[in-house]
């Protein structure tokens, strides 16, 4: 417990000089970095699984700004945002641990080249294209259709991670992951028909 | 300053390791909306279904089944008709939306009521994308119905089923619904722009007492009160204050809550210490 505290209270000290009365915009609210490392031995799988989700949070954020912007309701709006928030801090954290490594932050993108067993992001360009095009209350049927294909996907990849990954730290994101997606999968559901 | 601390990972392990998830070993796809039963087992709408909770994309079996759980037992709560499963009130056109997670080329997607098919929709043996839209005829029926959707993959003998219960001609929600875009390659650019993400919509220095939401929350939600303790699945808005372990935390980005969600040194982009 006691390192717990001492982990938020360094956390606090980052932010207090711009945590004024004034929200900061989005893209300055990321410290995780700088107080998450992931220390100890590391193996193949750990700089794969840090790979693919990069790559796969990179292409849901590109959904969430989206829909964050041009989904008619409020609580899809809200919804998005926030993965937003939480998914930018994640990715910041997983390219911090792999420059920390010396291994590429990028991963081979060729189209479908893994796509059957889960080993590449379940949304691309199409993906992307179609709700850049939808109008109207089909926004936030095509992205919150889109999203739950998507943390399908971060489910089922945590899976690689969990079993074959060495990382204490990449694990237990992993781990996270599969949980808070899981969790997030029931909210999108009944957004979609509730 | 130091920047290298270890968080202690069985602080949040207490809160994961609550919810039992399966690792599905293979995934694959189900109908979204108008919800199939393994859809409202996954919301939680209907409880105690299983693990077809957690895999709501899993229920494969060999084609040319005609049931709900496509022959597996620990999925046999999809085809028990009497668990009094809810019918969405639909029109006579109705937009069945698949998630696919694995895309497997597709034989067809075949729809039926009561052992007649009623529809059938060509794959032409190609991976589909992750979100596949149909929009299906229902005028020749009327009422409280189960439609049995599945989808015949091509190159496996299997197939993926799916019971669909809707209440045709009862009020129509789903045929109120512009059609949903079709997903097509890409005419526009391929790598959209970077964009400028505005500030999430939300208050700016919204009172501590916030007002109630805009539009009504999901049923079971609940609307976070400043000052409690941190809960799972409840609406917390910018300036919100929670306490959790004993500590004080600020809202800092409007958010339904989830596992692992709780203020963490992982959250911050939701929660800061007060």
């Amino acid at each position: 417990m006691r390192r717990r505290y001492a982990a938020v209270l360094i956390a606090a000290a980052l932010f207090t000089g711009a945590c004024g009365t004034e929200p900061e915009p989005p893209t300055e609210k990321v410290a995780v970095q700088a107080v998450v490392q992931a220390e100890g031995e590391h193996n193949d799988t750990d700089v794969m699984y840090l790979q693919m989700m990069i790559a796969h949070h990179e292409q849901g954020l590109q959904m969430v700004r989206l829909a964050a912007k041009r989904a008619q309701r409020s609580d899809v709006r809200t919804m998005a945002a926030a993965v937003d928030a939480v998914q930018s801090d994640e990715v910041t954290m997983m390219k911090a641990w792999l420059t920390k490594w010396s291994a590429p932050t990028t991963v081979d993108h060729a189209p479908d080249a893994h796509a059957d067993h889960g080993g590449l992001p379940a949304t691309g360009p199409n993906e992307i294209a179609a709700l850049r095009k939808a109008k109207g209350p089909a926004v936030d049927t095509t992205f919150l259709n889109l999203f739950l294909a998507h943390q399908h996907s971060a489910v089922e990849m945590a899976g690689t991670e969990t079993t074959g990954g060495k990382n204490a730290e990449v694990k237990a994101l992993a781990q996270r992951i599969r949980d808070s997606r899981t969790d997030q999968i029931k909210q999108m559901l009944n957004l979609l028909n509730g | 300053m130091r920047r290298s601390i270890a968080y202690p990972l069985v602080v949040l392990g207490a809160v994961g390791s609550t919810l039992a998830v399966m690792s599905p070993a293979q995934a694959h796809g189900y109908v979204s909306t108008p919800p199939s039963r393994q859809a409202l087992c996954a919301s939680g709408d209907v409880k105690n279904c299983g693990p077809i909770e957690f895999e709501p994309q899993s229920v494969e079996g060999r084609k040319g089944l005609r049931s709900c759980d496509g022959g597996n037992a620990p999925f046999s709560p999809l085809a028990d008709d009497n668990r009094n499963w809810p019918a969405t009130a639909v029109g006579n056109k109705v937009t069945f939306s698949w998630v696919k997670r694995a895309r497997h080329r597709t034989l067809n997607w075949e729809y039926s009521i009561g052992g007649k098919i009623i529809a059938t929709v060509p794959g032409n043996n190609a991976q589909p994308d992750s979100v596949v839209n149909h929009e299906i005829d229902l005028s020749g029926f009327r009422g409280r119905q189960t439609v049995l959707a599945v989808w015949n993959i091509g190159d496996t003998p299997m197939a993926f089923y799916n019971c669909v219960d809707l209440n045709i001609g009862g009020g129509g929600g789903n045929d109120s619904r512009p059609p949903v875009a079709e997903v097509k390659p890409p005419v526009e650019e391929v790598k959209p722009p970077v964009e400028e993400v505005e500030p999430p919509v939300q208050e700016v220095n919204p009172p501590a007492q916030a007002a109630p939401a805009p539009e009504a929350a999901a049923p079971e939600e609940e609307q976070g009160k400043s000052g409690t303790e941190w809960a799972r699945n409840t609406a917390y808005r910018t300036g919100d204050v929670v306490t959790y372990q004993g500590a004080r935390y600020t809202c800092r980005q409007s958010h339904t809550s989830l596992v692992t969600w709780e203020p963490s040194i992982y959250t911050l982009a939701l929660w800061m210490p007060v």
